[in-house]
């Protein structure tokens, strides 16, 4: 980056505390709203019966103070809201929330973010194992020139059946397909399914969960990929950037009404009987085109 | 600047027997609401099913809010409660008759 977009990035706040590729796609902080943010839906046809279970879970994120029940409202990292995506009070409920654009320039890309998780803080404990994990996923397509839809996936395992995991991992396995309906149009895949998660090389970190399940720390996060290449480029969370060289997408053939697609999704994962709660303050995605 | 506003549905093709609740929605930026409550399927007598409004001061605790309304007693029926002032965190409960079930589509429209 040239010094002088350097200076300016750094003279306004809101965009200092990123690093942003040379060209921003979207910034998005939710003391202004919603920004296109919104909950995924699994695909269905001619009733929503015919949902993939796992997608039926899901349901619309808020724009959220914290507000907890023993200090009232923490607030944003900056600001009043941030974006809370919660689970529900189930072993093992999930839920994600996204936002759906598409690309101009094959090229690369990068999600920067600021987010903190914490379970609902419903018993006096420090419940610091009650959240599984919290993740990021981009959902591609190639341009229709192309033949691959290609979904980077990155989460945080914070537990797992009880036990501190403390690493990020991402995901290549796929999920098999199921037909939905009977047009023969639609197909489903639970690209979320426990199963085929594999550890980032060098990848435990510990985070700040802090003391009690009310406290809040916000997080830096940054994931690059390559639109071209489609593999990925960077992974860094706070003071630590993992080796990323070895690590590959989740890669399937193109669909039939999916081109240029650059979804950016952030889910959470309950370990317990007890929600989930992923707070994001802010989201930029930047390219370099 | 026009009022924004959002609409989220909070609950989505769930069967609904007995005493129930939605899972909860924090919405303290929101002045108003409206929220709807569609029946997609229904089974046995749901005229004397009615739907409540809660509200909570932190998404645990939860107390009703006054506001009553009927639940949709047949397949494609659509009710409504409408709301205003109710603080940080918002869910609807609702008593379904014994044998009786409806599967719901409950959305809730919110606005500045």
């Amino acid at each position: 980056m040239d010094p002088a977009t350097r200076a300016v990035l750094r003279a306004d706040p809101r965009l200092s505390r990123f690093e942003p590729l040379s060209r921003i796609i979207y910034c998005d902080d939710f003391d202004e709203g919603y920004n296109g943010w919104l909950g995924l839906i699994g695909n269905y046809e001619g009733s929503l019966d015919s949902m993939l279970p796992g997608y039926a879970q899901y349901l619309q994120p808020m724009l959220s103070p914290v507000t907890m029940w023993d200090t009232g409202s923490h607030g944003s990292h900056d600001g009043t809201y941030c974006l809370k995506t919660a689970t529900r009070a189930r072993k093992g409920s999930q839920n994600v929330s996204l936002k759906r654009v598409t690309f101009r320039h094959p090229g690369p890309i990068q999600f920067e973010g600021y987010f903190c998780f914490k379970p609902e803080a419903s018993d006096l404990q420090l419940s610091e194992l009650d959240v599984r994990a919290v993740g990021v996923l981009f959902d591609l397509q190639d341009g229709e020139a192309g033949s691959r839809r290609v979904m980077p996936h990155i989460r945080y395992l914070n537990a797992l059946d009880g036990t501190p995991m403390l690493r990020w991992q991402y995901k290549q396995a796929k999920a098999p397909f199921a037909k939905i309906g009977t047009s023969g149009k639609t197909v489903s895949h639970y690209h979320l399914a426990p199963e085929g998660w594999e550890d980032v090389p060098d990848g435990g970190q510990k985070l700040c969960y802090n003391e009690v399940p009310t406290k809040i720390n916000w997080h830096y996060l940054k994931i690059g990929f390559d639109l071209r290449a489609m593999r990925f480029t960077a992974l860094q969370c706070n003071d630590r950037s993992f080796d990323v060289s070895k690590m590959s997408p989740m890669v399937i053939p193109a669909m039939a009404n999916l081109w240029c697609m650059l979804n950016l999704a952030v889910f959470v994962e309950t370990d317990v009987d007890k929600r989930a709660f992923l707070f994001l303050d802010s989201v930029c995605l930047s390219g370099d085109f | 600047m026009i009022r924004r506003s959002f609409t989220a549905v909070v609950a989505r093709n769930e069967t609904w027997t007995g005493e129930v609740a939605t899972e909860p929605y924090e919405c303290a930026w929101a002045g108003e609401a409206i929220v709807f409550v569609r029946a997609l399927e229904t089974r046995g007598g749901l005229r004397a099913a009615k739907a409540r409004v809660q509200i909570s001061p932190d998404g645990i605790h939860w107390v009703d809010e006054g506001t009553v309304f009927p639940m949709p007693a047949k397949k494609g029926d659509l009710t409504f409660g409408r709301v205003r002032h109710f603080g940080g965190f918002f869910r609807l409960a609702a008593k379904v008759p014994p044998r009786a079930s409806v599967k719901v589509l409950v959305t809730l429209a919110l606005k500045e």
